[in-house]
């Protein structure tokens, strides 16, 4: 399959999580649309290191490591992720215990 | 990994340690007082590690870290932060009777996330630096949590973050794919190769600009600064205005340089956009504002286009520059913060402006120091800011960058007004007075006064003598060659 099929992919997954971002007012769907952006950007790494893998084997290579650096790049993001929505998820409790609700609009305090 | 590249790393080990140790401090269940003390001498410990390894730099731990003499610097620049946010950070917690043991573990943590950043060499320990500073500075803002304004902020820099950290990795992803390397230095060579700079590259570098943008509150993201700033507690707004934008600054800066953007027209084009962008909108709303954490978020926000300016250059004056800039700006900001936490009375923060109303009778110490920090960020001689300013100023010329310069000779009268409106404040008859609660322990009151003291001996000393720190940065930076 071309690359370009997969960046199609993975930028349209990743344009879903930005609008999701922008417009969503519960607190926990606008976590997931960022989860889904940076799961969107696992599978763009998954798919360049498979095809420079691939160019370098093309290349004339054996037991070539090149692009290996993208996939362990995504298991980098992928504890980092779990390590954000956890504490993310301790301040949207915190939120809720305030004003009992987990609407981003009741967020309008701060102002001159 | 050999002896001299362990040796190297010892500053960073021992900024790890102190937060393993605050947590055994917890566990053995010490109070407040011991663990602040701890802390204090655990950053000591780190210059110290810093200034016996001196001998081994340059050193690069294939293929993530390179410990040299910029990196020196700026990790030097931000433990220095660290010490003085510390030293205000138990005045402000005790009066509040939180427990703020936990605190400490975050701020170490964060601390230790700007520091990867200033000697990573890979977008691998450049995100894991960022998330690491991000993820314990959300904690930190919504840190005071039965206060709305603290979870508020808390929340949007959260949101914001998350969204600008997938950015920074779409934008590397895409120069991944461009290169085929993470490695700074190997995109270098494989852009070098391909002679004119591809529209892919341009595409993930526009799109990295995005998180390094918010990080440093640049326009167009600037949005949440004034909001972060206004309901984090005041030694965390410290912390982000110095610590965090220091960090990213520094990665930033090692980023371009390492890849030599400054030939790259498209991307300068992009910055000095940014730039000027950042110097109007900051300083005009930081006009009519009539909150000092707020105003101190429009300022930065103003502060950090003038330090693009800077950085347009590219070369070695404009590194030195920057520097230089960073130094005067975070020891300015802190002196300014270091006041408002001081006079914070126990429920809020003091930062309404109206709660300054003829300081200067009522507590003319520090009225005095805080009209230096505001003098200084105006960029007034005989302090740091001048000379900042006039350094920015001079690498700008020298490159003949004349539209920001411009821009940021004008946007620097009209920042005159509103610095000049709060001086005029504290200096106005009625004083208010701010009652404090409750006192405590002599011991910390004098050791924060006799920080504040430094920090204004220290605007005075870099504004009069600038050549004696001049000198400092460009023997760190010779060490990068």
């Amino acid at each position: 399959m071309p690359i370009q099929y997969y960046i199609a992919f993975a930028a349209t997954l990743f344009c879903i999580g930005v609008v999701g971002v922008l417009t969503r007012r519960n607190a926990i769907i606008v976590f997931m649309c960022i989860e889904l952006m940076l799961n969107a950007v696992n599978l763009l790494l998954v798919a360049f290191s498979k095809m420079h893998h691939a160019a370098a084997l093309a290349g004339g290579g054996k037991n070539v490591t090149t692009g290996v650096e993208g996939q362990l790049f995504v298991f980098f993001i992928m504890v980092v992720a779990a390590a954000e929505v956890s504490v993310g998820l301790a301040i949207i409790v915190m939120m809720y215990r305030n004003v009992h609700s987990v609407d981003v609009n009741f967020l309008n305090r701060l102002k001159n | 990994m050999t002896e001299q590249q362990l040796m190297a790393l010892l500053p960073f080990m021992v900024l790890a340690a102190a937060s393993i140790v605050i947590i055994l401090l917890i566990a053995f269940r010490q109070g407040h007082t011991v663990i602040q003390v701890t802390g204090f001498l655990l950053m000591c410990l780190v210059i110290f590690a810093m200034w016996y390894v001196r001998g081994v730099l340059p050193q690069t731990i294939a293929p993530l870290l390179i410990v040299d003499g910029f990196g020196a610097l700026f990790t030097g620049l931000i433990v220095f932060c660290v010490l003085v946010v510390g030293l205000f950070s138990y005045i402000y917690f005790e009066e509040r009777e939180e427990n703020p043991r936990e605190y400490y573990i975050l701020i170490f943590l964060s601390t230790l996330g700007a520091a990867i950043l200033t000697i990573s060499r890979h977008f691998m320990s450049f995100f894991i630096g960022l998330e690491l500073l991000s993820i314990s500075l959300y904690a930190l803002i919504a840190y005071l949590r039965t206060r709305n304004n603290a979870i508020e902020a808390g929340i949007k820099y959260l949101v914001l973050a998350a969204l600008t950290s997938a950015f920074l990795l779409f934008g590397m992803a895409l120069i991944y794919m461009e290169t085929g390397s993470m490695d700074f230095a190997v995109i270098a060579q494989r852009l070098n190769a391909a002679g004119k700079s591809s529209a892919l590259f341009l595409t993930g570098f526009g799109v990295m600009m995005v998180a390094v943008g918010f990080k440093l509150a640049l326009v167009p993201f600037h949005l949440w600064a004034a909001d972060v700033y206004q309901g984090a507690p005041s030694p965390v707004a410290s912390f982000i205005a110095t610590v965090s934008k220091v960090g990213v600054f520094a990665v930033f800066l090692r980023f371009c340089q390492e890849l030599h953007l400054q030939n790259n027209s498209a991307v300068m084009m992009l910055i000095s956009a940014v730039a000027i962008l950042s110097m109007i909108s900051g300083n005009i709303l930081a006009l009519r504002q009539q909150n000092l954490k707020r105003l101190l978020a429009y300022s930065s926000i103003a502060h950090f286009g003038y330090l693009l300016v800077a950085f347009l250059p590219g070369n070695n004056t404009g590194v030195e520059a920057a520097v230089f800039y960073l130094t005067a700006y975070a020891i300015t900001i802190l002196a300014a913060f270091g006041i408002i936490i001081l006079l914070s009375p126990g429920e809020k923060d003091a930062d309404s402006l109206s709660m300054y109303r003829g300081l200067f009778w009522d507590k003319p110490f520090m009225a005095i120091v805080l009209t230096v920090a505001l003098l200084s960020l105006a960029g007034i001689p005989l302090t740091a800011g001048f000379i900042g300013k006039f350094y920015v100023l001079t690498a700008g010329v020298e490159q003949r960058a004349w539209l920001p310069v411009i821009v940021l000779v004008i946007t620097s009268v009209i920042g005159l007004y509103y610095y000049l409106r709060i001086i005029s404040t504290i200096f106005a008859d009625s004083p208010v007075t701010i009652q404090k609660e409750r006192s405590l322990n002599q011991f910390f009151y004098t050791a924060s006064y006799a920080a504040l003291v430094v920090l204004t001996l220290l605007l005075f000393g870099i504004g009069v003598m600038p050549a004696v720190i001049i000198q400092g940065i460009k023997q760190f930076l010779v060490i990068d060659r």
